[in-house]
């Protein structure tokens, strides 16, 4: 009984034993996938430590020492950029130019009364400076400049340019949004209103002066 | 000396230098003090007592651009100093009964605008009543408009009238200013200035006047408007 258990067993485990006949490409592409799948591990295994160590690099507590001059460069260094950068939305300077004319003789030019009222800028959190063009036509004139409570009514700072023909003489100046007074000096002695916006009112110098109003953006 | 503190030097250096050139640039576009902006432009007597307005006005909490810029006005005019002083009594003057009559909310914008229409023969109470009719807005254009009325020859009462009005409309900014432009064509075609004032505000009246009454309507407001 014993005995021919024991041979079945034996004929089994024989069958058992044979080494099963694959196709050659299948052993081929086991190992390529073991050693793929090893590599991925391996690489994801490193990327996981990586970042632990930065996490915790990240969040450890450590003092940092800083001399009170490096701390005062730095906020000025940050306060520097922030400077630059709100100067960068600034409008252009004014541009100016010198010409030449005769004895100054001034007449209201195209549809002036839009040199304060044409103005009407768009909406801005911030007022932001609307470039507003100045004219007056004064055909005879050397020079003109147009002085203002935006510049301090400093007759040098915004002389006019000539237009080639026609004695017009032009400058366009950024202004904020409000209600300015002007005039116009010819010649660097005769002060004259713009005849074609609205005069100032309340001369107390006997010499009339224009206004312009600049609408804020949004209004 | 190691590497490392020459490297800081270095470091510490350049932002001072960056420093440096950040104060001058900001320095460029901050506003200068009176007294630097009116060095030069007056005699020594004329700026001490401008800038003693100028001072006193600040300590009230009034605007004191207006004052520099009316005392460097009379300069390039070439005003003499006792006028340019007299003006700016004036003008400081105006500038406290605006600021009473607005209230401590009013902006520097608005204080100046309504200091000049003052000047040109508004009353405290309309500045008032202006400001209550405008509610959260600024009332700056509105009295800008106001004051170019009056002196285009418009009288100060149908002008203020005119504006309260349109301003009790909701009417904006920008068509304050075109009414202000038709009032000008007008006047400039030769239409007495009371007329065109009158005129242009019933012009307005369809798009705007009828509007806003609508609007008070709704809202339950049956207060009276003016003409």
């Amino acid at each position: 009984m014993f005995d021919r258990d024991d041979e079945m067993i034996e004929a089994v485990a024989r069958e058992l034993r044979r080494p099963v006949r694959l196709g050659d490409g299948v052993t081929a592409e086991v190992m390529r996938r073991v050693r793929s799948e090893g590599r991925g591990t391996r690489a994801g295994a490193r990327a996981s430590h990586l970042v632990g160590r930065i996490a915790h690099w990240a969040v450890r507590p450590r003092t940092v020492r800083v001399s009170p001059l490096a701390g005062v460069a730095a906020l000025a260094a940050a306060v520097l950029l922030m400077v630059l950068g709100l100067r960068a939305e600034r409008p252009a300077p004014l541009t100016v130019a010198a010409a030449r004319g005769e004895v100054p003789t001034i007449v209201p030019v195209s549809d002036t009364p839009s040199l304060s009222s044409d103005l009407v800028p768009r909406p801005s959190l911030v007022p932001r400076p609307s470039l507003v063009q100045f004219v007056l036509v004064a055909p005879t004139a050397r020079q003109v400049s147009l002085v203002g409570d935006f510049n301090d009514w400093d007759v040098g700072s915004a002389p006019l340019r000539a237009v080639p023909a026609g004695g017009v003489w032009t400058i366009e100046v950024p202004l904020a949004p409000g209600r300015h007074r002007y005039a116009f000096v010819v010649d660097g002695r005769q002060w004259l209103p713009d005849p074609a916006a609205p005069p100032a009112g309340g001369d107390d110098f006997g010499t009339p002066s224009s206004v312009v109003t600049v609408v804020e953006q949004g209004a | 000396m190691s590497a490392s503190v020459k490297t800081t030097r270095r470091l510490l250096g350049a932002l001072a230098a960056l420093l440096a050139l950040g104060a001058g640039r900001a320095g460029a576009q901050a506003p200068r003090p009176a007294a630097e902006r009116l060095a030069g432009r007056l005699d020594a007597g004329t700026r001490a007592q401008v800038l003693t307005l100028v001072d006193s006005a600040g300590r009230e909490g009034l605007p004191v651009e207006p004052l520099v810029d009316k005392a460097l006005e009379g300069a390039s005019k070439g005003a003499p100093g006792p006028r340019i002083v007299l003006a700016l009594r004036t003008l400081a003057g105006e500038l406290g009964a605006a600021r009473e009559a607005l209230g401590r909310t009013a902006s520097d914008p608005e204080v100046a605008a309504a200091a000049g229409a003052l000047h040109i023969g508004v009353s405290g109470e309309e500045l008032a009543e202006l400001q209550k009719a405008r509610g959260r807005q600024p009332i700056t254009v509105a009295l800008g408009v106001l004051s170019d009325l009056v002196a285009r020859g418009v009288p100060a009462d149908s002008a203020t009238a005119a504006v309260l009005t349109l301003t009790e409309a909701s009417v904006d900014d920008d068509e304050l200013v075109e009414f202000r432009r038709s009032v000008e064509r007008d006047i400039a075609l030769g239409a007495p200035p009371a007329a065109a004032a009158s005129v242009r505000m019933n012009a307005f009246a369809p798009a705007t006047l009828s509007d806003g009454l609508e609007q008070g309507a709704r809202a339950g407001n049956t207060r009276p408007r003016r003409p």
